[in-house]
């Protein structure tokens, strides 16, 4: 699988991981800034699942602009290892974390034989990630303890945000920078020139 | 003796920290996880030279976030964790015996957490960890020089940021208000740095290749890791107490599954 890839697709998963590994870390606050704000309310529980998407983006964004088999799973985990080495307090269970996000994402590209990426199924994607994700979070934060009502309407927030963030918003960020010219080395751009190309003749 | 963690081979020290961390979660009484969390704290205080201030410093998002996950779970705990009598109640919300020891031990093991990732993250070199990743978990070369090339170039993001802010404010470009403007905010921040980024890839990629980095696996090390007897009995120790930890708790009574009692 390694070797299909190139070292610039590799560096370029790294990267990515770097500027979202610092924000994931960013977003940490302002999920504990929402509890806070949302605890009061008794909805305390809700507070990091409003943005759970983000976690995601990287998977999606990665998968859609290097359309490779194992990407959307990889970046993740990249992005993982990438927290852990700038010394994030939470560790190597992220790396553990990130792998089974990434493999949510990867589940639904692998689906499709990494042949469609159109928004659906970066939203599909990303709402796999949550769905899987949740799962873990059930046995690891111990939330399988909790209410059933609870348990089903914050995996339902946790979908949403997903589908908005890491679908709609990370297939929007990397078109953004598939219009720079960036990304004409990667598939992404690549189709973005044959698309204009068509168009002009 | 002192800090003889930092010298442990950080494939094994990962792994020896992942365990526990997948397996208390489990349990769900009070004991197991807070016996494992005075072991933690006791091989942390004798096997590493951290400073306690800087310690408690780092561990005290922990304990907020445990005392989050505590209350929550104590409030919204479902039948099968929550039976015993009630203790209190208020608004909506009733709190059971159960539901209490249910919420500390979920606190509890968020601390344990806590405490074996700050106890690997304050040990652990970077570059060691990715070159362990390569020789030990035989990780493919391409992915861990990658993987280092890109992590090298945060402190440049910092500088760029700058730069962008600077280039913005000459150019009379003032801060936006309401949530369009911030969007636009956002892109005009996001979108140069990450197409700075991607060029950055590139360029180190094609760099690294014309000095004649394959990927190959079958390459020399400048930097040998190797995994010595001591790594694995500090994995045993890890392992080993908190299998002793769970015999203890089963002893006792304590030991509860998924809320069903041992």
């Amino acid at each position: 699988m390694t070797n299909q890839w190139k070292l610039k697709e590799i560096v370029l998963m790294s990267i990515l991981g770097v500027v979202f590994g610092v924000i994931y870390l960013a977003f940490f606050l302002v999920g504990e800034g929402l509890r806070n704000v949302l605890a009061p309310f008794g909805l305390a529980p809700f507070g990091y699942e409003v943005i759970y998407g983000v976690w995601f983006i990287v998977s999606i964004m990665a998968a859609y602009i290097l359309r490779k088999p194992g990407v959307a799973f990889t970046a993740e985990l990249i992005a993982g290892v990438v927290e852990v080495l700038l010394g994030s307090a939470a560790g190597p269970g992220l790396l553990l974390s990130a792998a089974i996000q990434g493999a949510g994402a990867e589940l639904v590209f692998a689906l499709t034989g990494w042949k469609d990426y159109r928004l659906r199924i970066l939203v599909l994607s990303g709402m796999s990630a949550a769905v899987v994700s949740f799962a873990w979070h059930l046995y690891s934060a111990g939330m399988i303890a909790l209410a059933p009502w609870l348990i089903v309407s914050t995996l339902a927030v946790r979908i949403i945000s997903a589908a908005l963030i890491s679908g709609v918003l990370g297939k929007w960020l990397s078109d953004q920078l598939a219009k720079t010219g960036v990304l004409r080395g990667y598939a992404l751009g690549k189709e973005l020139q044959r698309k204009r190309k068509y168009e002009t003749a | 003796m002192t800090c003889m963690i930092s010298s442990i081979n950080p494939s094994i020290k990962m792994v020896a920290v992942l365990i526990p961390g997948i397996l208390l979660g489990l349990t769900y009484d009070v004991f197991t996880p807070l016996l494992y969390l005075m072991f933690i704290l006791v091989v942390t205080f004798t096997m590493t030279d951290i400073p306690i201030t800087r310690w408690l410093k780092l561990f005290s998002p922990f304990l907020i976030l445990a005392s989050g996950f505590a209350w929550t779970t104590m409030l919204y705990a479902n039948q099968t964790f929550s039976g015993g009598e009630t203790l209190f109640s208020f608004w909506i919300f009733e709190v059971t015996a159960g539901s209490v020891q249910t919420g500390i031990s979920v606190g509890l093991r968020s601390l344990c957490f806590g405490a074996l990732s700050l106890m690997f993250i304050l040990t652990t070199d970077s570059t060691k960890l990715m070159l362990s990743f390569m020789q030990q978990c035989k990780l493919s070369p391409k992915i861990t020089y990658g993987i280092l090339a890109g992590y090298r170039f945060l402190p440049i993001f910092q500088h760029e940021l700058q730069i962008i802010r600077q280039a913005h404010r000459i150019r009379g470009v003032t801060r936006e208000q309401g949530i369009k403007g911030r969007v636009n905010q956002f892109r005009r921040y996001a979108i140069p740095l990450l197409a700075n980024g991607i060029r950055k890839a590139e360029r180190v990629a094609i760099a690294m290749e014309s000095k004649g980095f394959t990927g190959d696996p079958d390459r020399t090390h400048y930097r040998k890791m190797v995994a010595r007897k001591r790594d694995w009995l500090f994995f045993v120790l890890m392992i080993g107490v908190l299998m002793t930890v769970f015999a203890l708790s089963y002893h006792l009574g304590y030991l509860k599954i998924f809320g069903r009692q041992f």
